[in-house]
């Protein structure tokens, strides 16, 4: 048995929901310091180990807390208790094109994008003809990207995501963008990861994407963690539930 | 939450892996702003140049301050003496107004990637400093044709340089985290620049203060002077170094240069705390 590449271990994450919240230093003076909150538990010591080349999927419903999940897995939000270890480079791909500049060009674009994902400017000069290429938008990579449309946009974003090459991929439902030719062509490059070994995890509504692709599955429901284990078997218990 | 030592010793790693991530985003900021605009980056001077006319006008010809003339470089002009102390403010005013709103006005990039979120007011306080670099070469130019001996000084304007941006640098990631919190911060600070601009003696020279200092001597009934209270504006002693080493073409004071180093280390520090101590919420605060 090889080692987990990601241990989630008895994490939970607390949201203080504000009635006033003080967002003005005005509100702060009248009221002194007090603002008025409920505590709202988004996650409540959920634990799972994904093993390194899995592709792990988590699904719930609209509000089970599998977005703070991911957000958690992904370190944008800092588990209240618990923690998350990771064996390896962690990389997210919850947006594509994020920092894209809308004045500078393509090419330009491609080189801040891939910094703010953890490349360097080595690793993006040796992929450069390979992310242009494969975002299908050659002939404008030199013209600002406000010019764009929005397909060639998310095509390029995409395009630089994929290219990152972690070791562990924290991936939202960002498969979906572009036309089906494209979507075609990213689900093939996500294959291509998977074969290569890297371990991804997935959040996602795609209940049959998800049974296809993925080795285990967790489902999370307000928060907690109802069942984790095989694809297929998690699905179904999941379908079965929903339907009632 | 506290901040275990391991957190903090992560935090510094990651803050030292994100040098190239920094000079992309000082990039995008720089090449960004003047992208597809017929004069470019020669806008960047168009601010200073008006404000410098402007003061001249108003401060030489019409309120006539007294003759300011460079020792030992003796030169007499008021509007190259105003420039020394003028670009600096000019600097510290684009970087903290910009800086205090860089973590909110990047929430979409905050709410979906992880990086040290430091880098975004660090990256406005580089861009501000190549526009500020590249006013600073202007300026020593036109100081080398009216005849300031200004080339053995450069390293060490350079150097103060360095250290007026770690201020600056410090001051608004300082102000960008209290922007998270209170909203309307980023408006405060522009009123507060305000005064701040007019209390620094940017436009007039310190003498005139020492001058009124000394014919009131303490503040109401207290050994504080007037002097004494201007001597606490941190930009005080950047404002009299830069004119030092750029105008009068001599060594600094000692005591404006440990105040200099003291201000700058001393906020920059705070900065880097105060950031290890919120990053961790800042994405949900947004």
């Amino acid at each position: 048995m090889s080692n987990p590449a990601v241990v989630v271990d008895d994490v939970s994450k607390k949201f203080r929901l504000y009635h006033e919240r003080n967002l003005s230093l005005k509100s702060a003076v009248m009221r002194g310091r007090t603002s008025r909150h409920d505590e709202f538990w988004a996650l409540r010591n959920v634990s799972f180990d994904v093993e390194a080349g899995q592709t792990y999927g988590i699904i719930g419903s609209n509000g089970s807390g599998k977005s703070t999940l991911l957000k958690c897995l992904a370190k944008i939000y800092w588990p209240t208790s618990g923690a998350i270890t990771y064996n390896g480079k962690m990389a997210s791909l919850l947006e594509v094109g994020s920092g894209f500049h809308y004045e500078l060009s393509g090419r330009e674009n491609i080189f801040l994008n891939g910094s703010i994902l953890g490349m360097s400017k080595k690793e993006i000069e040796s992929k450069l003809d390979s992310i242009i290429e494969f975002s299908g938008v050659e002939r404008f990579i030199d013209q600002p990207v406000k010019n764009y449309s929005s397909g060639m946009y998310v095509r390029l974003g995409f395009s630089v995501a994929i290219h990152v090459q972690p070791d562990i991929l924290v991936v939202d439902e960002v498969l979906s963008v572009g036309d089906e030719e494209f979507q075609r062509k990213s689900f093939e490059k996500f294959l291509d990861l998977k074969r290569e070994g890297k371990t991804i995890i997935l959040v996602s509504h795609a209940l049959d994407t998800v049974a296809e692709i993925c080795d285990q599955v967790s489902w999370i429901e307000k928060g907690v963690l109802r069942q984790s284990g095989a694809a297929p078997k998690v699905v179904e218990a999941y379908r079965a539930n929903a339907s009632d | 939450m506290a901040s275990s030592p391991s957190w903090t010793r992560t935090y510094f790693r990651d803050v030292r892996n994100s040098g190239e991530l920094l000079w992309n985003l000082t990039q995008r900021e720089v090449r960004g702003k003047y992208k597809r605009t017929a004069l470019g980056q020669l806008w960047s001077l168009a601010n200073p140049i008006a404000a410098i006319i402007v003061y001249t006008f108003i401060f030489s010809v019409v309120f006539q301050v007294p003759a300011q003339v460079g020792d030992p470089s003796g030169l007499n002009n008021y509007a190259l003496w105003l420039v020394c102390g003028l670009l600096p403010w000019m600097f510290f005013n684009a970087t903290v107004t910009q800086g205090v709103r860089s973590i909110i006005d990047n929430a979409n990039l905050v709410q979906k990637v992880y990086f040290p979120r430091l880098v975004l007011p660090v990256s406005l306080t580089g861009a501000a400093l190549v526009n500020w670099t590249l006013e600073m070469a202007v300026l020593v130019i036109a100081l080398a044709i009216v005849g300031s001996f200004v080339w053995p000084w450069l390293p060490l304007v350079v150097l103060f340089m360095v250290v007026l941006a770690l201020f600056a640098a410090g001051f608004s990631m300082i102000l960008s985290i209290a922007n998270v919190y209170f909203r309307d911060m980023a408006y405060l600070i522009t009123v507060i620049l305000q005064f701040w601009f007019y209390l620094t003696p940017i436009l007039y020279p310190i003498t005139l203060v020492q001058a009124q200092s000394d014919k009131w001597g303490g503040l109401l009934g207290t050994p504080v002077t007037l002097e004494a209270l201007y001597k606490l504006n941190p930009l005080e002693p950047y404002v009299a170094i830069f004119r030092d080493l750029l105008y009068h073409n001599t060594f600094p004071e000692t005591g404006s240069i440990i105040a200099a180093l003291a201000w700058a280390v001393g906020t920059f520090g705070l900065g880097l705390f105060y950031f290890v101590k919120t990053e961790k919420r800042l994405a949900e605060l947004i």
